[in-house]
């Protein structure tokens, strides 16, 4: 029971960030971008969010910079991809690789340390106990007593699906994916809308990145996101960017996450790492082979 | 009532447009719109008419020269702008969502709301529904709008834009994407509204439409302004030779024909599709040099596929076809295009390269054809044979173009499709393959087109013509196939039948019995 009850809280743990990120990664989904650079953005919140929490001795001041992080890296995105045109797909792996040596380089600079910086000042994000609930047995383990961002995933993704199908911004959004042009006569600026999507993809990755270092661990190590802001672009596009499905896909992805652990006592790290990479590539198969059938008809 | 009597509501005084670097659109253009009228702006390809309107929207700058509205000197700084003062424009290609109901279309935008920025979904359509209603749209607002005809979304365009309370509606050659049947009825929802004090200005070259719909036809040539008339008080002929400058003749022009030899043949050609849809059943048809042959036919009656198989773009299950004796059937399309000139129904896609310069459009197929385009083997090309053929093509078929190094977009419709006619027509190919070669142009250069397909035939070509418009095919084409179902069921000779007959064969396949 105990193991069972594990791998379930594992699976919602491991799911977190990806659902975050890929919430934040469908609203730029449905406004039209291509937009890779949820890897980027989420290890730039990783980091910051470290040094939030380090240097002010709280998570809060951590989860505030995460999101500022994140935020920093999106407008460089919005700058390049939006105002200036450029190829998102060009522009989002150089964000990517940025955010890699970036983050690399502060380590050293600021904490002077290689590969990862842990410390018993860093304040990690609580885990929240849910009064009642709790109580119940083995719901009550599985529910409650998760990080507190886990709550916000939740929260989020009925926030985004409310956005996304029921406002004004929601219907002006996806306008801006299906037809800019429409959009623009219609009166409506579809850079700003663009522009608003990649601010919310930036706030939602800076909150995945903190999970990862005040959540899930209380550290931050050299490109810690380890792909999965990629799995949270494959999550987006097989399920054509639902909120609903997102939260599904990030939790089966959750699962072979939590199963690689597993596997490790059978493989070598090295391919059960592979695991989050090769769901990727089957992702982007189905998307390419649905995109032919489009056109084709 | 007299359209005299009625204000003048727009003013445009000496509107001058110049594209860069020494394209003027519009010299010196002086027109006035009077409140509730139906105003036609005419004149060829490349005359300014769809510019002069993008002015008045404000989709693009002028270069000097004022508008007044309600006697007012205006400015708007954007389209919103323009709406916002109650002029908005149907562009000539739809501009919708297809994903999105017809009420989410038509409030994108100015969406009513309640709290939390949640849409008010009742609200929206109802408000959607009462424009419906007010003026007699049929349309369901819950409908998805890519479920609807295309007549359906023009109208869901106007809506639009009078859901926006627009009093002066600019329709961009709105009968261009509908079929015939759908005209009269768009007509009749123009005329309700300029008879609700709406004011319409529409751009068109069909010069029949403009007479039926218009109170007043403005005629536009080449970025001048020619007149202003009464479409009472004039003819198409008139008109013509307004748009044009010199008289056009409507009628037939043809000559008896000298056929040659058999030049083309197909076969017993079958085609299914993908889903296994019979597209092409058994097709028979010879053309002879000196010959043009028209095929008939309502859209999506297998021309698609016929054009398709005879350049080699797919392959038919069975079946040959015949260029001089050689089976092409097999063949890729480069050994084709030897054989064969080719002028697609689509500008755009398929006969150009539109960003390219205009150059290397003329000079496509031919680079590979000819010795002299090449240097080193084939590896670069000659350039100095490449302006050098240009210049012929500019001269030979007067194109009206800047440098020939400007990209191929830049260029009017009508002379894009010289460019085209061209390029292909230069090809010594025996057989001519023409799709739809005069759609979307002016009476002007139908005429010039025209003439130009008369005179390959001189030369002794074989020509096969496929069009939509049956008043063309009647006007130069000596033999005629109806193709209905992916099946040729008529092969006529054209001075002995007539366009009802030929109607009828397209709608039912059968000659009506009488």
């Amino acid at each position: 029971m105990n193991v069972i009850i594990g791998l379930i809280n594992g699976m919602i743990t491991g799911a977190t960030p990806i659902l975050l990120a890929a919430l934040g990664g469908t609203m730029t989904y449905y406004a039209g971008i291509f937009n890779i650079a949820m890897e980027g953005m989420m290890l730039g919140g990783a980091f910051f969010a470290v040094l939030g929490s380090y240097y002010f001795e709280s998570w809060v001041v951590g989860i505030l910079f995460a999101i500022l992080g994140s935020l920093l890296m999106a407008l460089i995105f919005i700058l390049f991809s939006v105002k200036l045109k450029t190829d998102e797909f060009v522009t989002g792996v150089a964000l990517n690789l940025f955010a890699l040596g970036a983050t690399t380089y502060m380590l050293r600079q600021i904490f002077g340390v290689k590969g990862a910086f842990a410390s018993p000042g860093i304040v990690p994000i609580p885990d929240i106990d849910i009064p009642l609930l709790e109580d119940i047995p083995v719901l009550g383990q599985i529910l409650s007593g998760h990080n507190l961002l886990v709550y916000v995933g939740l929260i989020a993704t009925i926030l985004c699906h409310y956005l996304i199908y029921k406002t004004r911004f929601g219907l002006r959004l996806r306008a801006a994916g299906y037809n800019t042009n429409c959009l623009d006569t219609s009166g409506v600026r579809s850079d700003r809308i663009r522009t608003i999507s990649v601010i919310l993809c930036g706030i939602f990755c800076g909150l995945a990145g903190s999970f990862l270092s005040l959540g899930y661990v209380t550290l931050f190590s050299e490109n810690m996101s380890a792909g999965k802001g990629w799995i949270s672009l494959a999550a987006i596009i097989l399920v054509n960017g639902n909120p609903w499905g997102i939260a599904l896909i990030s939790l089966i992805f959750g699962f072979s996450d939590g199963l690689g652990l597993l596997l490790q006592q059978y493989l070598p790290s090295q391919f059960t790492s592979m695991v989050p990479y090769i769901a990727t590539l089957i992702a982007l198969y189905v998307y390419s082979s649905r995109k032919k059938k489009e056109k084709f008809s | 009532m007299d359209n005299n009597d009625k204000p003048v509501l727009i003013d445009m005084q000496h509107v001058v447009k110049v594209f860069p670097p020494d394209v003027v659109a519009l010299n010196d253009v002086s027109v006035d719109f009077r409140q509730g009228e139906i105003h036609a702006i005419v004149g060829e390809n490349g005359a300014g008419k769809s510019t002069l309107m993008k002015i008045l929207y404000a989709m693009e700058n002028m270069n000097a020269g004022e508008i007044f509205y309600n006697a007012k000197p205006v400015h708007f700084q954007s389209t919103g702008d323009a709406i916002a003062n109650g002029i908005g424009m149907v562009h000539q290609e739809i501009l919708l969502i297809p994903e999105y109901s017809i009420w989410e279309n038509v409030v994108l935008g100015l969406e009513p709301t309640r709290g939390f920025g949640k849409l008010d979904e009742k609200k929206a359509i109802a408000d959607v529904l009462e424009k419906i209603d007010e003026f007699g749209f049929h349309l369901d607002p819950l409908a998805l709008v890519k479920d609807i005809s295309v007549a359906a979304q023009q109208k869901v365009e106007i809506l639009k834009l009078l859901y926006r309370n627009v009093s002066v509606l600019i329709m961009d050659e709105p009968t261009a994407v509908l079929t015939p049947q759908e005209i009269p009825q768009l007509f009749d929802e123009l005329r309700r509204l300029r008879d609700n004090g709406h004011t319409i200005l529409f751009i068109s070259h069909h010069l029949d439409e403009v007479l039926d719909l218009s109170d007043r036809i403005t005629v536009l040539q080449k970025g001048k302004m020619i007149g202003t008339v009464t479409s009472k008080s004039t003819s198409k002929k008139e008109l013509a030779r307004m748009m044009v400058g010199r008289e056009v003749i409507f009628s037939s022009i043809r000559k008896p024909c000298q056929h040659g030899d058999t030049v083309f043949e197909a076969r017993n050609i079958c085609y299914r599709d993908e889903d296994k849809v019979e597209r092409l059943k058994d097709i028979n048809f010879t053309v002879s040099s000196g010959e043009i042959v028209g095929i008939a036919g309502v859209e999506g009656n297998g021309q698609f596929e016929l054009v398709n198989t005879i350049m080699g773009l797919i392959t038919p299950q069975s079946g040959s076809i015949f260029v001089q004796g050689k089976d092409i059937t097999e063949e890729p399309i480069l050994e084709r295009r030897k054989l064969l000139s080719y002028v697609s129904q689509d500008r755009k896609t398929m006969g150009s390269s539109a960003s390219a310069p205009i150059s290397e459009n003329m000079i496509m197929t031919h680079h590979k054809l000819e010795k002299r385009f090449q240097k080193w083997n084939g590896l670069v090309l000659n350039f100095h044979e490449v302006t050098k053929f240009a210049e012929e093509i500019r001269k030979r078929f007067s194109v009206n173009m800047g440098a020939p190094g400007a990209p191929f977009q830049s260029l009017s419709g009508g002379n894009q499709q010289k460019v085209i006619l061209g390029r292909e027509l230069s090809l010594s190919s025996p057989f001519v393959l023409l799709d739809q070669p005069t759609r979307g142009l002016d009476v002007g250069s139908i005429e010039y087109v025209h003439e130009q397909i008369l005179g390959m035939r001189d030369q002794q070509r074989a020509i096969l013509m496929l069009s939509s418009d049956l008043d063309e095919l009647f006007r130069i084409a000596d033999r005629l196939l109806v193709l209905y179902r992916g099946k040729i069921v008529a092969d006529l000779i054209t001075g002995k039948t007539t366009i009802n007959e030929i109607g009828y064969l397209m709608l039912e396949g059968t000659i009506h019995e009488n």
